[in-house]
């Protein structure tokens, strides 16, 4: 039987501690829905957009007419209606003017109507892409108009014909796939190609065939006939699935440090929970021994309290259950402009069925120590005299040691991967432990002091009075602030490290082949700073004298080292480069040519400090001692090279100059026009595009990561609540006494604020010491990147926090000063 | 007798070292090395030249040295090529060139030009001064005519094509008609990429250097002789 009086009483008895459980368990319910969710979209669109990227299902590439048994396929499966194609023809070849003098390189796509499957070509006026694209007409990217001095409506020469240009082309789905173009974009449509006449023996173009799936679960099969009926030609049948993985890489790491962020914040809710509930129970700890004293059993008491319990969890589920469909509204906003194609944000089904079972089973496990706790309670305790027993007793373990296996379950259901939940588990166990550890040192450190201040000896005192809870305060503080920093800085260093991918100053123009001679003429020409590298193309002819394989290096699916390199020199590390292997760059100590290796080459082939390569520069071999070997941290644009020699080994050697500038996008055309007027050998690759595109999803990236990390913060703000609620009654009583003992309330302000503070400042230092160390092994193990510790920053958290414990400690604190002694010795002398 | 016996074996040995040791033919060593060689072939160009794609010894500097070696021309045949190289990179190492001593240089250059659309004005100047270059040095050219992609339009092509008989003309060099004869276009003598020669390729590209180099060799001849 359950009373419901009793449970309402319960409640509304214990408000705030009430509303706390109800926020916490609601924090919990928004993290685990709103990240489920995200995770399904960002999954999902994630596929859509690799189609976007390719603009189909199956890409068929080829460099001439398709081999007769493949057309033949191509033609049966369209029949079958299994896949509808179009293909589009793309190939460089030189624009010109139809006025004046003028002639520009461009990257011509011929693209049939169908084109693209997925994704869309968006055009400056806004109107649909295949409409615009009609015979004779032509569309280009903005820099082909201003290099060329055209403009829409202009007509232009290409081949045997003449286009009209039409409209401005500003995103291509595809283009990101190879945006190393030496030559602005231009669309005319397929049925102009006879006309053009540029196509056929002689020519060099790429074929593509494009192919929609009417049924995506065939994507096999389809695949497999026509791989077959490609046989051994040269054609190559790729699917949006076997795209460039950079980008799933990138969002997989970006999950699973939202997911682990998530993670935490239920932990951080879970110890919100638990203190609340213990606060709650310590408030009616008299009220329960009455009820044992008039014959309640334990079960019957913590029957009740489950109810209690069962009941807030509820009203906290719907809460945030209400609150993330809520937050849906937001989310798009948050979102937009990261993934091209459109993302649906529903909450999905899922996401919600599996954060009522998740919250559901954390209200569970982080209230079962606290009602177990119950049955401890002794009727003597009526009487105020009765010490409590240690924390640690045996449920004490079985509690935490379930909950331990709740949350290793909890990271294989999301990251489904028994080494990082063996990880993760670990890291919070000794994080629990380190907080443990570092806070009995604090304490009896503190224990030591005798302060000859007397609001600083009773707020030490304060610390250690009898049931005062300072050392599980402390840890659970500690352990808290300790995620928060820790999460906070990684997020640092993850933005540091878009932002050092994508820097202010990171080029966005490219120019290739400066001749030597030309280096400073051009540097004049260019106008703003540029930075010049020197490259001199060789191949690798052995190491350590033992030649190399160049068959066996050709198998190789990646990069390999049969190819011809670009080898450079100069004296200093780049400000990306760091050293991870010998002393320094070169050696001085060494006479013979020196060469230092970015760690890439090893992926290529074994080699270390020590090992002698040998090039071939230009018929010249050159036998060269490895001296270092470098890694690149920021993966952006800027220039890189895997061998880097001493000046003096190649300045002699046949070399041309590679510059790379940031020029302000409205300058670009200007300046290409400039420099190629000039010197007219030098090609320009124009990144501006990509790298704006690029900058932006960063940009969003980082807002989504501080999104959810915001989740956290607002758990810790809970567990600082929570935990300064659950000392109230000790707190209300020592303000009692200190009154009643003609202290002024500015005397017992004074006390409070400084055993705040304590509290504050060591949980702080705590949770600082521990989140560095934590940060720099996941940014170094887990995400492979630089770390900075944020030195500065960090000393601003310890700050913040300790801030925030005085402030929410002192809020909860001035009630009680108010209280008039009387009052409170009258009540609590009635019980 | 003795003598010369040792010393031909040494010099086999030092050969057969060379070889082996640094996977470098002996073409890429100094004269020194090879005393019979009657000259040096220095083949300049880029890719197609260097060989992209194939091994060392099936580029056509490989394949028209032991064609000559073959039909008794002892000379040995520098590659000189480097891939992505246009017309002004080629003029850029003039110096380098010359310090391999040529008697003779295959120029093949300007194809990376072309297919980045360098304008052919600028191609025609670096070929003139490269050649220029080398004259003045002795050094008798063999200039490989190159055609351009049909694709980059019949403007751009046929400008394009013109540069190498009026270069050849001005500076009476002996030209190749086009490097590529018979082998452009035909996808069983290419790699994947369409432009670059297989080794059978390159077998064809050697038949088709091959006479011009003779010719060369039989004027440097006829040079000595008359200097002499």
């Amino acid at each position: 039987m359950v009373n419901a009086h009793f449970i309402l009483r319960q409640i509304t008895g214990a408000r705030r501690q009430s509303a706390l459980f109800v926020l916490c368990v609601a924090l919990s319910m928004i993290t685990l829905v709103s990240l489920g969710s995200f995770n399904r979209s960002v999954q999902r669109s994630l596929w859509r957009d690799a189609r976007a990227l390719h603009a189909a299902d199956i890409i068929v590439r080829a460099h001439a007419q398709l081999p007769p048994p493949l057309e033949t396929e191509i033609a049966a499966l369209t029949r079958n209606r299994a896949i509808t194609t179009a293909r589009y023809y793309d190939f460089y070849t030189v624009i010109q003017k139809t006025t004046g003098e003028g002639s520009l390189l461009s990257d011509l796509k011929a693209v049939e109507p169908g084109y693209p499957f997925y994704g869309q070509v968006l055009l400056a006026s806004g109107r649909p892409f295949h409409e615009v694209l009609t015979t004779g007409s032509l569309i280009a990217e903005r820099s082909f108009l201003d290099r060329l001095g055209v403009r829409t409506g202009d007509r232009v020469r290409i081949g045997n014909a003449t286009l009209t240009v039409k409209d401005v082309v500003v995103q291509e789905p595809d283009r990101p796939v190879n945006f190393f173009a030496l030559g602005p974009r231009v669309f005319v449509p397929a049925a102009d190609l006879p006309a053009i006449g540029l196509l056929g023996k002689g020519s060099r173009a790429e074929y593509v065939t494009l192919a929609k799936l009417t049924d995506q679960a065939k994507l096999a099969p389809v695949v497999e006939a026509l791989r077959s009926a490609a046989g051994e030609s040269r054609v190559r049948v790729e699917t949006y699935r076997d795209a460039d993985s950079r980008v799933k890489k990138f969002f997989d790491n970006l999950l699973f440090f939202l997911d682990l962020s998530g993670i935490f914040t239920l932990l951080l809710a879970g110890f919100g929970i638990q203190s609340t509930l213990f606060a709650l129970l310590k408030e009616q700890e008299k009220t329960i021994a009455v009820m044992k004293a008039v014959g309640a059993k334990s079960r019957y008491i913590i029957g009740h309290f489950l109810a209690v319990t069962l009941l807030l969890g509820l009203t906290g589920t719907v809460a945030g259950l209400a609150a993330s469909f809520a937050l849906q509204r937001y989310l798009p906003r948050l979102f937009s402009g990261l993934i091209p194609a459109q993302v649906d944000y529903a909450v999905s089904g899922w996401a919600v069925a599996e954060g009522v079972a998740i919250g559901f089973i954390v209200v569970l496990l982080f209230t079962a120590l606290p009602l177990y706790r119950l049955k401890e309670v002794k009727p003597r305790i009526i009487l105020g005299k009765e010490e409590q027993e240690g924390f640690w007793t045996r449920s004490t373990w079985v509690i935490g040691g379930t909950g331990t296996l709740f949350f290793f379950a909890m990271v294989l259901l999301k990251i489904r991967d028994v080494t990082t939940g063996l990880y993760f588990v670990g890291a919070i166990v000794g994080l629990v432990f380190a907080a443990f550890v570092l806070a009995s040192i604090i304490l009896w450190g503190l224990k030591r002091l005798h302060p000859k201040n007397l609001a600083l000896r009773q707020a030490l005192k304060g610390l250690f009075r009898p049931r005062n809870a300072s050392r599980p305060i402390l840890v659970t503080l500690s352990a808290g602030f300790a995620v928060i920093f820790a999460i906070t800085l990684v997020e640092q260093n993850l933005d540091a490290s878009f932002i050092q991918s994508f820097p202010p100053g990171a080029p966005t123009v490219f120019f290739i082949d400066i001749q030597p001679a030309q280096k400073d003429d051009f540097a004049k020409t260019l106008g703003t700073k540029g930075e010049f590298f020197p490259i001199i193309r060789a191949t690798i002819n052995a190491i350590n004298g033992e030649p190399v394989d160049m068959a066996k290096q050709r198998q190789s699916r990646g990069d390999n080292l049969s190819r011809e390199f670009n080898l450079t020199y100069r004296d200093y590390l780049l400000p990306d480069e760091r050293i991870t292997a010998g002393k320094a760059l070169f050696r001085n100590d060494w006479q013979v040519p020196q060469v230092s290796v970015l760690d890439t080459v090893l992926k290529m082939h074994q080699m270390k400090v020590g090992d002698t390569l040998t090039f071939r520069v230009q018929g010249i071999p050159i036998e060269a001692r490895i001296s270092s070997i470098r890694t690149r941290n920021s993966s952006g644009f800027t220039p890189y090279f895997y061998f880097v020699f001493p000046p003096s080994v190649l300045a002699d050697a046949p070399q041309t100059l590679f510059c790379a500038a940031r020029i302000a996008k409205k300058e670009i055309a200007a300046v290409q026009n400039r420099i190629v007027q000039r010197f007219p050998n030098i090609s320009v690759i124009d990144l501006t595009e990509t790298a704006e595109l690029f900058g932006r999803i960063m940009g969003k990236l980082s807002t989504i990561v501080r999104f959810f990390t915001s989740f956290s913060l607002l758990a810790g703000i809970l567990i600082v609540v929570s935990s300064v609620f659950a000392t109230r009654y000790a707190r209300t009583q020592e303000a009692v006494y200190f009154t009643i003992l003609g202290a002024r309330a500015r005397f017992v302000m004074a006390v409070f604020a400084v055993e705040n503070l304590l509290l504050g400042v060591s949980s702080g230092v705590i949770a600082l010491a521990i989140s560095q160390v934590a940060s720099l092994a996941i940014c170094r193990k887990s995400l492979d990147m630089e770390y900075h510790p944020y030195l500065a920053q960090s000393l601003l958290l310890v700050l913040a926090t300790t801030v925030l414990v005085m402030v929410v400690g002192m809020a909860a604190t001035i009630p009680i000063l108010r209280q008039k002694p009387v009052v409170f010795l009258r009540e609590h002398a009635e019980e | 007798m003795r003598p010369i016996t040792l010393v031909a074996c040494a010099l086999t040995f030092c050969t057969l070292m060379g070889g082996c040791k640094k996977e470098e033919p002996a073409t890429a060593r100094q004269p020194a090395d090879q005393p019979k060689a009657e000259g040096t072939i220095v083949a300049v160009g880029d890719s197609l030249t260097a060989g992209y794609g194939v091994k060392e010894d099936e580029a056509y500097p490989a394949q028209l040295e032991r064609k000559l070696e073959a039909a008794g021309y002892h000379w040995k045949v520098v590659n000189a090529g480097i891939s992505g190289e246009t017309s002004s990179g080629a003029l850029s190492r003039i110096d380098w060139i010359l310090k391999l001593k040529p008697d003779i240089v295959i120029l093949e250059t300007g194809a990376n030009d072309g297919l980045r659309g360098i304008d052919p004005a600028v191609v025609k100047r670096n070929i003139d001064r490269i050649v220029t270059g080398l004259q003045a040095h002795g050094v008798e050219v063999v200039l490989a005519g190159m055609q351009m992609l049909t694709n980059m339009g019949t403007g751009y092509t046929t400008s394009f094509v013109k540069i190498y008989p009026e270069a050849a003309q001005a500076h009476h060099l002996i030209l190749v008609p086009f490097f590529l004869t018979g082998v452009a276009g035909d996808a069983s003598l290419n790699l994947s990429d369409g432009i670059h020669p297989t080794a059978n390729g390159y077998k064809i590209v050697t038949e088709t250097v091959y006479p011009y180099t003779v010719k060369a060799i039989e004027r440097k001849r006829s040079k000595k002789q008359s200097g002499s």
